[in-house]
């Protein structure tokens, strides 16, 4: 089992700056699954209950000279602290841009190695930061779990392959700031949040307990995948009420999802994405978020990155 | 729905400000306020144990539309402060790119509950419902009358008076407040673990203690919890505004702490305000604080 790449500019900007410090607030350990062409940072598909993230790269859009090799069709995956691999990637970096040289090629090496610890009679697994700087050279050894045997690696592969039913309808956050914000609030009103989703582009948030109500109505969103006209005689009718006859009629589904896992879906933001979809999936299985990026200075989509999250339902609701 | 007309449709430009106010008089957590309504605005009030009663004045002239159509007596309802102040605060995030948001607030829906939503945006509304109570009749009548003709109060910093309280915790249980003529001054004095007494000369510290009356030494003490909650949530704009806040002792030793807290129009910053400063009077929010005297012998009565 091998794994060795040097990690370009571009793939220590996105890491460092965008996608570390969304996927840490996601949860501490995630899953690191490396195959001949992408490398991906899993969250909770393994273990039930929390949020699901998946955020995926193409090799390219990180590393330059990738070499991975195992007996297992060349995939690796094993577990990671992200606070620990943000601390190792961060202070590479400012090894490599000392004396304001900015970051030059092949000079941030990444590797899986085995190691003998210090006062340790076995020897353990890290992914190993080597970075060279103008006077110095920094070995960073990042601790991590044993390497997956097979049998894990094919359950991790089949939870991912699971992990990418799409929604059929698809609203998109129009300010995701703003949503944050609003949801931050909520938190200190309750804990259990109802997510409707319509086809007529409307998305509904709403906490409700046995002393209060309080919800989020936002209009005329860009729908992706199944579209509808909104009823007009529905128009002048309360947000609650339309969204229910929405229900009704099956131009809408409705989930209860935890409120603490839909402030950090939106804590996505932090890896800077251009914009944000939220869709119930097929029989209410999940609350799932994706986030799209574009290609810097266009409009075109980023397909080597991706990043989606699946929030667990509650309670299956109206679905 | 009922023929008649709610009794009150409201709308506030300034969530932030009215949140402040009512979180000025909120020393704990489970809190429940009754509201009364009247013609000239909004009155929310709240009390703990027979001790200690705080009030809320939101005048009409704090809304920007203000339609009164309660009928003979006041309505009032009773809330959960918390919920009420957690929920107003749902509607002081800027709402798509704007400084600030307006909502309308509504009392009673359907099922008496107090309604409130936004208004100012056509594709974004944020709404709520806030189940009401029938409210509990105030056990105790803060009857706050003056000690003699001359009145016993001061006015101090906000936030001097604030440290002071803070500080007078570490002695604990129970503050005296002695205010005497000659020569003009208000002591606090804290006994319990230790001694710690404060000093406000009016002379000496005119930026500190802004005004004074009294005509003969008077002196009472007050529960510490009690007196804390006076000023343990003050606003943080009453501080940067650098706001007095005025105390009174009337007959029986019954204090009285009011504070001044802004509900100006958040887009219009006033940058030169000081206490004595230009504000819309208007604008202003008024927290009243009641705090009933330890019943002690050894205080000197009037």
């Amino acid at each position: 089992m091998k794994f060795k790449a040097f990690l370009t500019e571009n793939g220590v900007n996105l890491l460092e700056k965008r996608f570390l410090p969304a996927l840490d607030k996601m949860g501490k350990i995630c899953h690191l699954y490396l195959t001949r062409d992408h490398t991906m940072f899993l969250h909770n598909l393994l273990n039930g209950d929390g949020i699901q993230s998946v955020a995926q790269f193409r090799k390219e859009a990180l590393f330059d000279d990738y070499r991975i090799s195992s007996q297992n069709e060349d995939r690796i995956a094993f577990a990671i602290d992200i606070s620990l691999l943000q601390r190792a990637v961060r202070s590479s970096v400012s090894i490599c841009t000392e004396f304001g040289s900015g970051l030059t090629q092949n000079r941030l090496q990444i590797k899986l190695v085995k190691k003998l610890p210090p006062n340790c009679t076995q020897s353990m697994p890290f992914l190993t930061f080597e970075t060279k700087g103008y006077k110095s050279a920094v070995i960073q050894d990042v601790p991590i779990s044993k390497p997956f045997s097979r049998a894990q690696v094919i359950e991790l592969q089949t939870a991912l392959d699971m992990a990418q039913d799409l929604p059929q309808t698809l609203v998109q956050v129009p300010d995701l700031n703003q949503l944050q914000n609003f949801v931050d609030r909520l938190k200190h009103v309750g804990d259990l949040l109802n997510v409707s989703i319509s086809k007529y582009g409307d998305l509904l948030v709403q906490i409700s307990t046995t002393l209060i109500t309080v919800g989020a109505e936002f209009q005329k969103l860009l729908v992706i995948g199944e579209q509808a006209d909104a009823p007009a005689e529905d128009r002048n009718l309360s947000a609650q009420t339309r969204s229910a006859r929405a229900v009704l009629r099956g131009d809408a589904q409705s989930v209860q999802v935890s409120v603490k896992h839909f402030a950090k879906s939106l804590q996505c933001h932090l890896a800077k994405p251009d914009c944000a979809f939220y869709g119930i999936a097929p029989r209410g299985a999940c609350l799932t978020v994706i986030f799209q990026f574009f290609i810097p200075g266009s409009r075109q989509t980023d397909k080597s990155i991706s990043l989606h999250c699946r929030l667990p339902v509650l309670d299956p609701g109206s679905s | 729905m009922s023929s008649e007309g709610p009794d009150l449709v409201c709308e506030v430009d300034n969530v932030q400000g009215i949140v402040d106010a009512l979180t000025a008089v909120r020393w704990k957590r489970q809190q429940d306020a009754v509201v009364e309504l009247s013609e000239h605005g909004v009155v929310l009030i709240v009390e703990e144990s027979s001790c200690l009663q705080a009030k809320v004045y939101l005048q009409r002239e704090l809304f920007i539309k203000y339609e009164y159509g309660g009928a003979q007596g006041r309505p009032r309802f009773g809330v959960s402060l918390g919920l009420l102040v957690n929920c107003l605060n749902t509607f002081s995030v800027p709402a798509g790119g704007r400084s600030s948001s307006t909502i309308e607030i509504r009392y009673p829906g359907p099922d008496m509950q107090l309604l409130l939503k936004s208004v100012d945006s056509l594709d974004a509304c944020i709404y709520a419902e806030i189940r009401t109570r029938i409210p509990e009749t105030i056990s105790w009548d803060y009857n706050f009358e003056p000690a003699g003709t001359t009145p016993l109060s001061f006015t101090v910093k906000s936030a001097a008076l604030k440290e002071a309280i803070d500080d007078l915790e570490w002695p604990g249980s129970s503050v005296q407040i002695i205010l005497q003529p000659d020569p003009p001054s208000v002591t606090f004095k804290g006994e319990g673990h230790g001694d710690l007494q404060i000093d406000f000369m009016y002379y000496v510290n005119t930026d500190l203690l802004i005004a004074f009356s009294c005509d003969r030494q008077v002196s009472y003490r007050y529960k510490y919890k009690f007196l804390q909650a006076t000023t343990s949530n003050i606003p943080s704009s009453v501080i940067r505004d650098n706001r007095g806040s005025k105390l009174t002792i009337g007959r029986g030793g019954m204090l009285k702490v009011q504070h001044l807290v802004s509900v100006a129009r958040p887009s219009i910053p006033h940058p030169h305000v000081d206490s004595a400063g230009y504000q819309q009077p208007s604008r202003i929010a008024y927290i009243e604080f009641f705090v009933k005297p330890e019943e002690d012998e050894s205080t000197i009565n009037d």
